[in-house]
């Protein structure tokens, strides 16, 4: 799951993959149209809905947040 | 140096606010001006609050209309209002002020598509071009003289977020274009052409009122999902549908190519066409809705050029 997660987030933001700080927004990393393709992707390849109140920048500050978010999803 | 404004006020929200204010803040030094910045709508991934902080330019959140109205009322120095990517709409007494000039960013190319939500309404009338205006803000909505306007291309595949995106890269660029001209308040602005039948897009309206029949031309439904989709914001409520009987609405959608669709369900497809195509639909509207539990399923249309529709729904009624 993490790899794929991962390589979704490499085709959307490649600079994400090499973050290490804990604010991908703030920083100029990530915008929020780049999450919206990226929730997309997730919602598509798990099969999983992503709620509106999970689209919050806390579960995009990082790589490791977003591969949280989407086990804490699939394991619902 | 005299200066036309001492004052520069930015409200707005997102990423183009942020590269206003950055950019506003980095030319104070060549005119002089203080600046504040106003959030009114509260945004999910917040960019301006840091800019301010790390700028020393005072930050304020005032979701209350009648707070802001005040705000803004209260301005007793020659102030120049950036309005990018705000819904707030500034009371005529306000725009009346002779201390106060109000700048705004239309995310469409006026005087066409005018008011809320542009780029769907752009998209779901299947136009090929759109654009970016900045002008000067009257009484009236988005009626005043134009400062300065860029275009894009609408492409086929694009949805509501992805030209809103491209839109405010434009205006960015158009916003940096324009500035001199304006904090000096020498901008050349030209004066709208609004005839009588202007129509005015409002914040209730919602393309095709969010609905189709599954049995509607499969490039109409494709166009409506495209123009309504702003990912997680619930700037329009779900698509709906019916299915056998039941009102349904769309989790998600995505045009994929055949081949990516598993043998099984390409079958599956052919045979409920076929049936479809007798039974309720034109040609090349045929529809096939394959459930994967009691509440939900996939509705699958084939488009141009051997791509295929894919819409995931969600029956909403008993």
């Amino acid at each position: 799951m993490e790899e794929k997660v991962l390589e979704i987030l490499e085709e959307h933001c490649e600079e994400a993959i090499d973050y290490d700080g804990d604010s991908m927004m703030e920083d100029g990393i990530i915008d929020s149209f780049t999450v919206i393709n990226v929730v997309s992707d997730l919602e598509d390849e798990f099969d999983i809905e992503i709620d509106a109140k999970y689209v919050v920048a806390e579960n995009f500050k990082n790589k490791e947040a977003i591969i949280a978010l989407v086990k804490m999803l699939l394991e619902e | 140096m005299h200066k036309a404004f001492e004052k520069v006020i930015l409200i707005g929200y997102g990423k183009i606010a942020g590269q206003a204010l950055s950019y506003t803040a980095d030319r104070r030094k060549d005119y002089g001006y203080q600046i504040e910045f106003v959030e009114h709508e509260v945004n999910p991934f917040p960019v301006t609050e840091k800019i301010c902080r790390e700028n020393d330019i005072p930050f304020a959140r005032i979701e209350d209309k009648k707070e802001l109205a005040a705000f803004f009322q209260s301005i007793s120095e020659r102030t120049l209002i950036v309005s990018v990517s705000n819904n707030f709409l500034f009371p005529g007494s306000l725009v009346a002020k002779e201390n106060i000039t109000i700048i705004n960013f239309h995310n469409a190319l006026l005087p066409g598509y005018p008011g809320r939500n542009a780029p769907s309404w752009v998209i779901f009338m299947g136009e090929k071009e759109s654009g970016v205006t900045w002008h000067y803000v009257t009484a009236g909505v988005d009626e005043g003289n134009i400062i300065i306007q860029k275009k894009c291309a609408v492409t086929a595949d694009m949805k509501a977020y992805e030209l809103a995106g491209t839109l405010m890269e434009l205006a960015y660029e158009a916003f940096t274009e324009c500035f001199d001209a304006v904090i000096q308040n020498k901008a050349d602005a030209r004066a709208q052409e609004t005839g009588k039948d202007r129509r005015m897009y409002r914040s209730y309206e919602i393309p095709g009122d969010g609905f189709f029949e599954p049995t509607q031309d499969a490039a109409d439904i494709y166009r409506l999902l495209r123009s309504t989709d702003y990912g997680k914001n619930d700037i329009f409520p779900p698509v709906q549908t019916v299915l056998e009987g039941k009102k349904a609405e769309v989790l998600r959608y995505r045009k994929i190519s055949a081949d990516r669709v598993p043998e099984d369900v390409l079958q599956a497809i052919a045979k409920q066409a076929a049936e479809n195509n007798r039974a309720d639909c034109k040609e090349n509207r045929a529809y096939t809705y394959l459930a994967d539990t009691t509440e939900s399923g996939f509705l699958y249309f084939p488009l141009d050029n051997g791509n295929i529709l894919r819409i995931k729904c969600r029956l909403i009624t008993p």
